[in-house]
């Protein structure tokens, strides 16, 4: 008996050679609504972190004047470690951003801008700059930006102070729009997964219904006509599936830093592993239920 | 073994057959002759359940077809072999395979399969064909193969449908000449014909004439050769009738 099970299991992997195009077709199609299906949560899972992370976190960023003496600008910094509700301060003297600039040029590989690093140096056009990390646990939070937005302003030799409550409202907002389209965006691509491996089964039933007529004449039982095609499905959805993890992983590794700028500062994580397996494992299952309504009459 | 009784049935407003009756018992042999459209192919598909019984009662190796349920369908169809006019073998298969899956649906030992196979392609002339691609092969030794599938397991019945239609008069008699050394093992055999030829080569074999539907000549008592006008669909519908002749 298991060693039927074994000669059928067989069959289905061998049947992807009968209509190689239709199936290479169907496996393109599985890949890209499960990357697509994929990219969406990986936006989402990302979004998610980020607000969890940065729930009613607030980030403020000064630039003081290029011609600040540094001796005011330090005196301002040792003042400002004491505001309420700071988590976190990061400054910057002018060497120090220049030196961080110059840095990150050579890791893009840059040229230009190392080039002229001597040059840039005795002429620094930086400020210096803080930036400044807050948890608010304030009942009026508009308020509380309100005035420390102004008091960074008024601070002698301030010109500009950047802030990014726009962060947490940002991932609100997408938080809101992803609870409201992206589980039925995932929902109708897993449809049309379904769609689309049922109909290369039909395909192949269409194309095997000698062999299925002979099978019944001799007295086949339904399963054992029935599980090549449904071992073909399932393995389309895990091949699908595996291929779509793949290019995710690929699309991931080259976009993780995209959003990693001021004001967002947000790196990208790969999707959890529960996650990942969930993308090779619903697709099969889309294969093995869309097979299954395929060849159920 | 196999029982038919006031068996009538109708595509659309056609009646293929019309109350037709008949018995065999294990070990019969049984001719069912007629012109084309008489109804020859109609009444084997309903003896292996291909079609479903609309009206009359058809009792096929123990199996009441009527109450036939779906699941019952393939445990018939392991007692009921059926060979065809056009073969039905999967020619890009070996002969090897085209015989084997009548027994590996069965789930049996490979072994056993492999054993049963080699004996039955052996007997047929088949030995050195045995791996080859089915489509490679001439019309007769294509019939050998849908023959040695259908004997491979044994069966109680064996169904043929114009078997020879498709091969010249020679083989045609080595072709029965196969079906007549089964039938020695006991097994019982119904195979439709309209060549007188065939059917004198078996003068002791059972015969039964379909014309338009209707049982209008038979060998032995088992049968009841109809005479209701063709317009008569009470005769159709299975009023039980007929004048019942001995051979």
């Amino acid at each position: 008996m298991f060693g039927v099970f074994c000669k059928l299991f067989a069959r289905g992997i061998r049947d992807f050679g009968l209509h190689p195009w239709a199936q290479l077709l169907t496996l393109a199609a599985v890949t890209l609504v499960t990357f697509l299906s994929g990219f969406f949560l990986l936006c989402f899972t990302n979004l998610n972190q980020e607000l969890n992370i940065t729930r009613g976190e607030v980030v403020y960023q000064v630039f003081w004047k290029a011609d600040t003496g540094m001796d005011l600008v330090k005196s301002r910094w040792d003042e400002m470690r004491h505001l309420p509700w700071l988590t976190e301060m990061k400054t910057f003297t002018p060497d120090e951003a220049l030196d961080a600039l110059l840095k990150e040029s050579q890791t893009d590989g840059g040229k230009s801008i190392s080039a002229h690093a001597g040059w840039l140096k005795e002429r620094n056009p930086l400020p210096p700059t803080a930036m400044l990390h807050f948890s608010p646990h304030e009942a009026d939070l508009d308020a509380w930006n309100k005035a420390t937005h102004g008091y960074l302003e008024k601070l002698p030799g301030v010109e500009t102070v950047r802030a990014n409550p726009l962060k947490d409202d940002l991932t609100k907002a997408w938080k809101a729009f992803a609870n409201s389209v992206m589980w039925p965006v995932i929902g109708f691509l897993a449809f049309l997964l379904a769609l689309v491996v049922g109909n290369t089964i039909k395909l192949s039933l269409v194309h095997r219904s000698d062999e299925i007529d002979i099978l019944q004449l001799v007295g086949a039982r339904n399963w054992f006509i029935r599980l090549p095609l449904l071992v073909t499905g399932t393995l389309q959805g895990i091949m699908g599936g595996t291929l779509a993890v793949g290019l995710l992983w690929l699309a991931w590794y080259h976009l993780k830093d995209v959003l990693n700028f001021s004001p967002l500062f947000m790196e990208l994580h790969f999707l959890p592993f529960e996650q990942s397996v969930l993308l090779v494992a619903l697709p099969a299952l889309m294969g093995f239920v869309s097979s299954w309504i395929a060849v159920r009459n | 073994m196999l029982k038919v009784q006031h068996l009538s049935h109708n595509f659309g407003t056609h009646w293929a057959l019309k109350n037709c009756s008949f018995q065999l018992e294990k070990g019969d042999f049984l001719f069912l002759s007629g012109p084309s459209g008489a109804g020859k192919t109609t009444l084997l598909r309903l003896l292996y359940a291909s079609l479903p019984v609309q009206r009359g009662l058809v009792e096929v190796a123990g199996f009441d077809l009527k109450k036939l349920r779906s699941g019952q369908v393939p445990l018939l169809r392991r007692q009921v072999s059926v060979v065809f006019q056009d073969f039905k073998i999967l020619p890009h298969r070996t002969v090897y395979d085209n015989v084997a899956i009548a027994l590996e649906v069965r789930c049996l030992p490979p072994q056993h399969i492999d054993r049963r196979v080699r004996a039955v392609v052996r007997g047929l002339g088949l030995e050195n064909r045995i791996g080859l691609l089915c489509g490679e092969l001439s019309g007769g030794e294509q019939q050998r193969v849908a023959v040695a599938r259908s004997i491979v397991v044994n069966p109680q019945i064996l169904l043929a449908d114009e078997p020879t239609g498709n091969l010249d008069p020679e083989l045609s008699r080595r072709m029965m000449d196969i079906f007549k050394q089964f039938h020695t093992y006991g097994t019982t055999v119904v195979l439709a014909t309209h060549s007188p030829e065939l059917i004198a080569q078996h003068p002791k074999a059972k015969l039964l004439r379909l014309d338009d539907g209707k049982i209008t000549a038979a060998n032995w008592p088992g049968a009841v050769i109809e005479n209701c006008a063709d317009d008569d669909e009470t005769c159709a519908a299975g009023r039980p009738s007929g004048l019942r002749i001995h051979a």
